[in-house]
């Protein structure tokens, strides 16, 4: 093709003509969210795992537009390169898809995803359980419209257990916004771009344990307890879904078997 | 205790559980179901695994399609950019197509070490597109010299077990069809914008692309990989079966039957005039089928 | 029927060939092939010991590097490394030396149409100087589909590129079938009518596509030839030199 000669021409995406992207109005009392939902309240959450048989256990979910497949990959033999270790590694990544963003080739700048969703699942395995090897977990965001970390995280989770990786727990995640005076929960791309302040909880909820907490911008004290409190209520009720998600797959595999 | 040898392996084959002795001995156990005239799967020799298509299954993007072939599952979206055309060729646009291979996809893949196959399939898909004569590239022009579109064909593979170019091209010629060219303007500073709704009744702006429309596709390139052993023909393989026979053939014909290609790289078996006579064979019976299921979906979808 | 070639070769007419071996003196084996202005010169490196990884260790690997005469490596010339890294492994006798690579260094040296069997039939030389133990030799021809559907042989650049389509094809080649060809049997094929590599790019029939493999077919004879009688020197000198 003439576009792959190496010259290939700049492109731009054609822009709406009226320019009035309409603001979020987030510092009035009475805003509503731009999909409609109520500040406290997630968006649907859609769960399946086995999506990608090549892996060794696989999930793939839905948090309205934010699509995520997770691949587990192990345990298995380490790189040459790496010491001997008398417990298992865990080696993360996470991509993104060229058409993942509204506007192609702009997801792809999430270089920190990788080692944060490492440092959230780390606490949550155990990792004697697979001495001398190597977990790797390889996420793949197809489609992203805010959250994405925390989506990815709570998917990543489920993959390894339907890898059969010991864990202590599942582990959720979830994330608020701070807007102004409001706090809101599970927010959406243009949420996150016009927020004041973000707080993203992963947990063991029925440990009642923190794996990671990152707070970014500008939060008070009792804002910050209200969304942590918020964070972990999400928490505990993903976790569920998650749970049953697994429990279906478990006995839809014994009808086969049986 | 000595390692069981290929000698050894008749005997053992009797009470080895079956799962060991399929990753012990691939090539036997391969062999052994051949000689049933059935696959490990159950399929018979020259038959193509379940197939399925469905289109629109990126909402961002101007055309997209979700194909899985057996579980070989591709997921293909086109995003439309604009782009000043070549000096050499004012009136045409341009297609990029880009095959990713995503650690996810397959447990040899690892992330920073693009797999082989990459580039290759790229650009194969691309030469494929190009050679059938598929898209009339001066359907992507908008202004002469000025404006043309730039599509950008993404192709991802969310789950690699065998014929992945088959699945390639089915999703890209899927998402191809799907394709819908958005209506846009060029407005005072020579830039082009999307039209809304209400832009089109106050046509203050040079419309360039009155509404929406579906590029028209000409004869449609399909395929069908086929693995050689012996004397056999096994018709679109898993992965498991890519990797115990080494000598696969790819035709790719279109729908009025012309040959676009007939790959064959390299391989221990030779593919004589007859082999090669019945793999077409097969890939004509697969290219009627894979179309029949390409037009329905976008029948389907023109109902909605 | 008769087509005007620019050079005023007959279809069947190849390029003037020219091949020359253990250019190099570090390689283990190297060889240049040149059919007309279109030339290439191969090295090859080994046995070394190990494989990379993903490959069989308990098969000889071959690895094939492919070195374009400008530019940097693009999608083309990564397509053209793995055709002819899978072209060179099935012509090798990989089970003699297992878990070690041989590796194939393949430079370009000008292009002027049919690069590839070029490419094909000068890294077949250069494994033969390197004295990497062969099953057979492989010969590659390219064969060309015109606007008229008529079939030459051995394009040019210029051919090439106003050509409908064309094909490359590779055939095995053992001493047992340079007695002259008979008529194929069906169902019985002498080995060399088997093709171990085809390529093709653009449309054509596929009744076009047979007739191009008849065609090649019949000019490997001339082209296993030629290799033999260049090739064949060296290795009765490699011999005296041993003894």
């Amino acid at each position: 093709m003439a576009g792959k000669s190496g010259t290939t021409p700049a492109t731009y995406s054609p822009s709406l003509t009226t320019g009035k992207k309409k603001p979020l109005l987030l510092k009035e009392e009475d805003w509503t969210r731009p999909d409609g939902r109520g500040f406290h309240q997630c968006r649907p959450a859609f769960f399946r795992t086995g999506a990608v048989n090549a892996a060794s256990g696989s999930a793939y979910a839905e948090f309205g537009n934010t699509k995520v497949i997770v691949s587990v990959f192990g345990p298995r033999e380490s790189k040459k390169a790496m010491m001997y270790s008398d417990t298992g590694r865990l080696n993360c990544n996470v991509s993104y898809t060229t058409f993942s963003t509204p506007v192609r080739g702009q997801g792809s700048d999430h270089k920190e995803y990788s080692s944060m969703l490492h440092k959230a699942l780390e606490g949550a395995i155990i990792l004697d359980s697979f001495p001398k090897t190597t977990v790797d977990v390889f996420a793949l965001v197809l489609e992203s419209s805010g959250s994405d970390l925390p989506v990815v995280i709570s998917v990543a989770s489920l993959a390894l257990a339907d890898a059969g990786i010991l864990m202590y727990d599942l582990v959720a995640s979830v994330s608020v916004s701070c807007l102004g005076k409001n706090l809101v929960i599970d927010p959406i791309f243009e949420e996150e771009n016009s927020q004041d302040g973000s707080l993203m909880i992963t947990c063991m909820p029925s440990r009642y344990e923190i794996t990671q907490l990152t707070v970014t911008g500008e939060w008070s004290t009792p804002k910050i307890n209200e969304g942590m409190q918020l964070c972990l209520d999400a928490c505990a009720k993903l976790a569920k879904i998650m749970r049953s998600c697994l429990k279906e797959s478990a006995s839809d595999a014994q009808d086969e078997s049986s | 205790m000595s390692v069981p040898n290929a000698a050894a392996t008749e005997d053992l084959s009797s009470e080895m559980e079956v799962d060991a002795f399929r990753r012990l001995f691939p090539l036997r156990y391969f062999e052994r179901h051949l000689a049933e005239s059935i696959r490990s799967d159950g399929r018979p020799l020259r038959e193509a695994r379940d197939t399925s298509i469905f289109l629109g299954a990126v909402a961002s993007a101007n055309g997209s399609a979700l194909v899985k072939i057996g579980s070989t599952t591709m997921l293909t979206a086109i995003k439309m950019e604009v782009m000043i055309p070549s000096l050499e060729s004012p009136d045409e646009g341009c297609l990029a197509i880009d095959f990713h291979m995503p650690p996810i996809c397959s447990p040899i893949v690892r992330p920073g070490r693009p797999a082989e196959a990459e580039p290759v399939v790229s650009k194969q898909l691309s030469d494929t597109i190009t050679s059938s004569g598929m898209i009339d590239l001066r359907e992507l022009s908008l202004v002469g010299g000025k404006a043309a579109w730039m599509a950008y064909l993404d192709i991802y593979c969310l789950d690699a077990d065998g014929s992945l170019f088959d699945a390639a091209l089915l999703s890209a010629v899927a998402a191809l069809s799907h394709l819908q060219i958005p209506a846009v303007a060029m407005n005072d500073d020579g830039k082009i914008v999307l039209m809304s709704d209400e832009d089109g009744q106050k046509q203050a702006k040079e419309q360039v692309n009155k509404e929406k429309r579906k590029l028209t596709l000409k004869s449609i390139p399909l395929s069908l990989t086929c693995i050689l052993h012996k004397n056999y023909i096994l018709a679109d393989p898993t992965a498991e079966e890519e990797s115990i026979v080494e000598t696969h053939v790819t035709i790719i014909l279109d729908t009025s039957g012309q040959l676009i290609s007939l790959y064959k790289p390299g391989g221990p078996v030779l593919a004589y005039t007859s082999a090669i006579q019945d793999c077409v064979a097969l890939t004509r019976q697969r290219v009627k089928e894979l179309k029949s299921f390409l037009d329905k979906e976008n029948s389907a979808m023109e109902v909605e | 029927m008769e087509i005007d070639r620019p050079d005023g070769r007959s279809p069947n007419q190849l390029r003037p060939l020219a091949c020359s071996h253990s250019v190099l003196h570090r390689a283990h084996g190297s060889a240049t092939w040149a059919q007309g202005e279109t030339k290439v010169l191969a090295a090859v490196y080994g046995p070394k010991a190990g494989t990379k990884k993903n490959e069989n260790p308990e098969k000889a690997s071959i690895e094939v590097i492919w070195k374009p005469n400008t530019g940097h490596v693009g999608q083309a010339d990564r397509e053209y490394e793995m055709i002819l890294k899978k072209t060179l492994e099935s012509i090798c006798i990989r089970t003699i030396y297992p878990n070690t690579t041989t590796s194939v260094i393949v430079q370009v040296v000008h292009d002027d149409g049919a690069l590839l069997p070029c490419a094909i039939n000068a890294a077949c030389a250069a494994l033969v100087d390197a004295g990497i133990p062969l099953r057979h030799l492989a010969v590659a021809i390219c064969c060309s589909v015109t606007d008229n559907n008529s079939i030459i042989l051995d394009p040019s650049k210029k051919e090439e590129e106003k050509s409908k389509a064309f094909a490359y094809l590779v055939f095995p080649n053992t001493t047992v079938s340079v007695v002259p060809e008979k008529s194929s049997q069906v169902g019985n094929d002498p080995m060399a009518h088997g093709i171990i590599t085809s390529v093709t790019h653009g449309a054509m029939s596929v009744d076009d596509y047979l007739h191009c493999l008849e065609r090649g077919r019949a000019t490997t004879q001339r082209l296993s030839e030629f290799l033999r009688k260049n090739i064949a020197p060296k290795s009765t000198r490699e011999a005296s030199k041993a003894g």
